[in-house]
């Protein structure tokens, strides 16, 4: 609103913001809550008065509470990490990579936060909070029932963490197989005004709009005994594709691509035929044209899609649930089963907090990538 | 680009979705034109199963499947038209119902209950998505610009959570003693039940899809704001239009592809509703579709499924999807011959 | 302090993979088993890891892969967990395999009571048993002067006492959830009426005057529970009674435990269990078992292996330790205070669930379309009726029903 002619009355600047906050509380409140119903005992996190969940008597009771002092130093803490990965790490990216391998620099960007924040909170802070607690008078007694136990028992006790290295896998194949066929294909059907190319297009919105639950049934069976029908094929090493990571790695990307292809080809038509046309005229193929000069103006269309499809294959529950065993259980479904299972009121905060922990990475890449959705999207990609 | 360059951009992709879309989907649409079942025969068989302390057994006759001789279940399958379609929509039933004018009944028929509901859900939430969604959007842009990054952040938050976890965290907050139930029985001194009855866990759940989706609709609306032309709003400010005529002339034109690409995609995800009937457990009051389809799909303890009125359902559920994107596809269909 | 503790939990579990810690042999053949994932199932699998190669798949989704997984050859899994009613499409296709040689070589130590037979033929070892049963508490009856409810119509009136003493508003809680639990209740109620629920050809008989009086019981009920009674379930009712919200419900035995768990009851040692409610011939309640299947799909060597894991899985040491978790089959099961509905129930003729391919398509029927009559939208008979249609289409679809 940089011009004054559209400069707006305070009355009016007032009730906006008051909305906008109105609309953030909506927003946060359920996660909010359900984070910190699941650092309460069971009996304060089902409690029917919302103070009682809040400051949590019984917790407090049992002796496991958090000082003024703890609250203070927690919330600086998620606030230097907020700072860092929204503003120190774009530019440490920046400056310490070369422009083509700005990915690679994000990974270990990531990576490095997220430990660092996990070890700054949960090893470093304790240990100093231990110390400087007793010193500090009243600031350093409990006030607040808190207790971190739940967490414990669904990383430690119940092995979530094999839960999480196989959401890994199955995400990062998911996004990076979805990227690689999706860019091909969306340019392909962006640069071609063929009557095929429509109908491609046409069909692939129908089937984004088909029921998945019928199609997912239909591999059970498929996927079991598929040692039996490859075994004529691939003989002696045909693999039973149930269990397997990377059948449901294609599944999704299949499922996925519908809504990828259209997202990618709007983002391509937003780039001017010209740039490939000049590339040609160089001498390039298509194939070098769509490499060399497409994809480098590609990156936040590129974010913005593979984003979606991270949602998807993160989120997901039907397929992993339906075509993976134990082993191989994504943490979507290992959390439904926790809920689902004959269950105490404790085994249901537990969950609660397993829960809570699958929403935090996705926290986190929202909060790195934030800029990048809506720069994407700014771009053009949703033209209809 | 001539055909055989086009083949090789699109190919993996088309490959992948005959493979995994095209083939099950043609098998599902012949399987609801065909029923196949076991050959039972009828045999007594005496069976011993614990009791608390000593075995009971009991003799009686029981249906059994067939077996050939590679101890596999011999089955038969059968031509049997539209059979399968009739089994799904009751059409005798609901032709009844409606010829007596008795709506109550009708709604009692799975399908048509369904799909009333689906139906609803899908009419009623569009319009306030799309409302939410442009809302935001403009009490976003309307923001300090320092504030924009984090609220942008906070409202992406309820797009993003995984939607299982999102209905959960709803259902805690509002089933039973949940503590805004509390709170609104303290507000209104009266006692509240908002999963005893129809009406209000409907609301419940579009409440739920508005808070999901509308994040969604208002990134991709501010992302269009971003690119109104602000010369022709200064101009209509020195033309002496209201804010209300700005929007209406100037940015509700500009955002018009946007909000029919939320539309299409908020149409189609919600036709097929289907976590907030699980999420809720709200089978005994309302279905959808989708959760119909399930239903006849997921096998019994016994391990019995129906696939043939599943197939039908799932049919009659694409052919639903189809009508309803008609319209916003034959845009695209201008769009794409007049861009070349 | 906590990294500590972090390190010692990773020593405690790796420790613990160091396999057949308590296991009588050692295990060289690798072997995988699928059930369901309750808490006694959690038990037995760990105890059967314990002789090494082995691992448990817990899973949510088990109905539906385990006809499939041990249809495929080699079967994909090689015990499957299995309840009166599952074990029914695994016997049908002929996909487990009969035991008997093998409970004369290794089984001296079950109980006869344990092994289900087919035809004459062993076709599963149960390990448990599982009964719904009246709890009731009994601080909250005795104030009041009631006897403890030995019917529904007794129960009826408990409950009318209750509330007109104010004591609580909704006294009876129920597993009345649609679907699969709401389907489970009316099993009860139109057992303990005495009726029968197939004819001729597995043909319906619900429609009848049981069928009506189940239902009208039902009804009554419900003016006594919490108006969301379509969404509780048995988790609901446990923590409904946990913090002192119902005083009667006919709940599962294996849920017994929780009402003295002194971590989240506030209702600890108040509560008596007893038999199920007598209808008018029999308790209300249906008897299940859990057990395990071995698969046909397999070499005689890894069944060998497969059964003795199996029953190192439910041996004594198991049982002793986790003895609250269940009712469980076995010698060294003591059956405290906990068990005492299961077994009164039993005593007075509970029978056993009518589990067949028929009945599973007669109890989602019944789970589905219950709710129209309880929420008022149709009346006993046209409900019962419809039940009956919609069995019927199903029944013709599965081919059990001749058209």
């Amino acid at each position: 609103m940089s011009s004054r002619a559209l400069r707006q009355p305070l009355s009016l600047r007032l009730t906006s913001n008051i909305f906008l906050a109105f609309w953030c509380i909506v927003a946060v409140f359920p996660i909010l809550w359900i984070t910190v119903m699941s650092f309460k005992s069971p009996v304060d996190a089902f409690d029917s008065n919302a103070l009682n969940v809040i400051f949590g008597p019984a917790t407090l009771a049992k002796g496991q509470g958090i000082s003024i002092l703890d609250i203070i130093a927690g919330i600086a803490i998620f606030w230097g990490t907020i700072l860092v990965s929204t503003k120190t790490l774009p530019s440490m990216v920046r400056s310490y990579t070369k422009p083509g391998q700005a990915w690679f620099g994000w990974v270990i960007g990531v990576l490095v936060v997220i430990v660092g924040f996990l070890l700054v909170f949960f090893v470093i802070l304790p240990a100093v909070l231990g110390v400087l607690n007793p010193i500090f008078g009243p600031l350093g007694k409990d006030v607040l029932g808190l207790t971190t136990e739940h967490y414990k028992t669904v990383w430690i006790d119940r092995g979530f963490s094999d839960n999480f290295q196989n959401s890994l896998i199955v995400t990062t194949g998911v996004v990076t197989l979805s990227l690689t066929v999706g860019t091909l294909a969306g340019y392909g059907l962006a640069r071609s005004g063929s009557t095929l190319a429509f109908w491609i297009l046409i069909v692939a919105l129908i089937f984004r709009a088909l029921p998945p639950s019928v199609l997912v049934s239909g591999y059970l069976p498929v996927f079991i005994s598929s040692a039996e029908w490859l075994a004529p094929i691939l003989g002696e090493n045909a693999p039973t594709l149930y269990g397997k990571p990377f059948a449901v790695i294609a599944v999704l990307v299949a499922i996925n691509q519908p809504f990828t292809i259209w997202m990618l080809r709007s983002f391509f038509q937003n780039i001017p035929s010209e740039l490939d046309e000049a590339a040609r005229v160089d001498g390039c193929s298509h194939f070098q044209a769509f490499r060399r000069v497409i994809m480098p103006v590609m990156w936040p269309g590129v974010i913005t899609t593979g984003l979606f499809s991270f949602l998807l294959a993160y989120n997901d529950f039907l397929v992993t649930s339906l075509l993976l065993d134990a082993q191989n259980q994504t943490m979507v479904p290992a959390i439904v089963g926790m809920f689902n299972r004959e269950t105490t009121t404790t085994d249901q905060v537990v969950a609660v907090a397993a829960a809570v922990s699958i929403t935090a990475p996705l926290i986190f890449l929202v909060l790195i990538f934030q800029r990048q959705i809506v720069s994407g999207l700014t771009a053009g990609a949703v033209k209809g | 680009m001539n055909f055989r360059t086009f083949a090789a951009f699109v190919g993996p992709s088309v490959f992948m979705m005959l493979l995994f879309i095209a083939y099950p989907l043609i098998s599902v649409f012949m399987q609801s034109f065909y029923i196949t079942q076991p050959i039972y025969e009828t045999v007594e068989i005496e069976t011993c199963t614990p009791g608390f302390l000593t075995q009971t057994c009991i003799t009686e006759q029981v249906s059994q499947p067939k077996l050939d001789e590679h101890g596999e279940i011999i089955t038969q399958t059968e031509y049997v038209g539209l059979q399968s379609y009739r089994n799904v929509l009751e059409p005798e039933r609901a032709w009844r119902a409606i010829s007596n004018g008795e709506w109550n009944v009708l709604s009692t028929i799975n399908f048509w209950k369904a799909l009333r509901f689906t139906l609803t859900f899908t009419l009623i939430t569009l319009p306030l998505v799309i409302g939410c969604g442009l809302g935001i959007s403009v009490l976003i842009n309307n923001a300090a610009r320092a504030i924009r990054g984090p609220v942008i952040f906070v409202s992406l938050l309820p797009f993003i959570i995984t939607p299982v976890i999102g209905v959960l965290s709803i259902n805690w907050l509002f089933r039973g003693d949940g503590i805004l139930t509390a709170m609104l029985e303290t507000w209104l001194n009266r006692d509240i039940a908002l999963f005893a009855q129809a009406w209000t866990i409907e609301i419940l759940m579009m409440v739920y899809r508005v808070w999901h989706v509308a994040p969604f609709a208002a990134i991709v609306f501010y992302a269009g704001l971003q690119t109104v032309n602000q010369d022709s709003l200064e101009s209509a400010v020195i033309d002496g239009a209201t804010r209300w005529q700005r929007m209406k002339y100037i940015v509700i034109p500009h955002l018009m592809p946007l909000i029919i690409f939320v539309s299409m995609i908020h149409l189609m995800d919600s036709y097929r509703v289907f976590e907030e009937i699980v999420g809720f457990s709200s089978q005994g009051y309302v279905i959808s579709l989708q959760w119909l389809t399930y239903d006849f799909l997921v096998p019994d303890q016994a391990g019995n499924r129906s696939i043939s009125r599943a197939s039908a359902s799932a049919m009659l559920t694409m052919i639903g999807v189809v009508i309803l994107l008609i319209f916003p596809l034959r845009r695209t269909w201008r769009d794409h011959k007049g861009g070349h | 302090m906590k990294l500590k503790s972090l390190f010692m939990a990773g020593a405690m579990s790796l420790a613990a993979g160091g396999a057949w810690a308590d296991c009588a042999f050692e295990n060289d053949v690798p072997l995988k088993s699928l059930s369901a994932g309750f808490e006694a199932w959690k038990a037995v699998t760990d105890a059967m890891a314990e002789c090494g190669n082995f691992s448990a798949s817990l899973d949510q989704e088990f109905r539906e892969k385990q006809p499939e997984a041990f249809a495929a050859d080699p079967a994909l899994y090689q015990i499957g967990g299995v309840s009166n009613a599952t074990l029914v499409p695994l016997l049908n296709a002929g996909t487990i395999r009969p035991v008997d040689d093998l409970v004369e070589k290794y089984g001296q130590n079950l109980l006869p009571n344990q092994l289900i037979k087919v035809d004459g033929k062993t076709m599963a070892i149960a390990m448990m048993v599982n009964a719904q049963h009246l709890m009731y508490r009994s601080d909250v009856l005795a104030d009041l002067g009631i006897e403890e409810p030995k019917s529904y119509d007794d129960v009826l009136a408990a409950a009318a006492k209750i509330k007109e003493a104010g004591v609580m508003e909704y006294p009876i809680g129920a597993t009345f959830k649609t679907g699969w639990n709401l389907g489970q209740e009316f099993v009860n109620m139109y057992l303990g009426e005495g009726g029968e629920f197939f004819g001729e050809g597995n043909m319906p008989t619900i429609n009848n005057d049981q069928g009506v009086a189940a239902l009208e019981m039902m009804k009554a009920m419900t003016e006594y529970m919490d108006p969301e009674y379509l969404v509780s379930d048995s988790t609901y009712v446990q923590q409904q009674f946990q913090q002192g919200k119902i005083a009667m419900a006919n709940l599962w035995a294996s849920r017994a435990a929780a009402m003295n768990d002194e971590a989240e009851s506030q209702v600890v040692g108040k509560v008596t269990m007893a038999a199920a409610p007598m209808g008018s011939v029999a308790p209300a309640t249906t008897v299940w078992w859990d057990g395990v299947v071995f698969a046909t799909n397999m070499s005689d060597e890894e069944a060998d292996a497969a059964f003795r894991v199996a029953l190192e899985g439910m041996d004594e040491d198991m049982v002793r330790a986790n003895n609250d978790a269940a009712v469980w089959l076995s010698p060294a099961y003591s059956a405290g205070e906990l068990a005492a509905g299961a077994a009164a129930s039993a005593e007075a003729g509970a029978k056993a669930y009518p589990a067949s391919g028929p009945m599973g398509i007669m109890h989602t029927a019944l789970g589905n379309g219950l709710a129209d009559y309880l929420t008022g939208a149709k009346d006993a008979q046209t409900t019962l009726a419809d039940i009956e249609a919609d069995y019927t289409t199903a029944a013709k679809e599965a081919g059990l029903i001749s058209n």
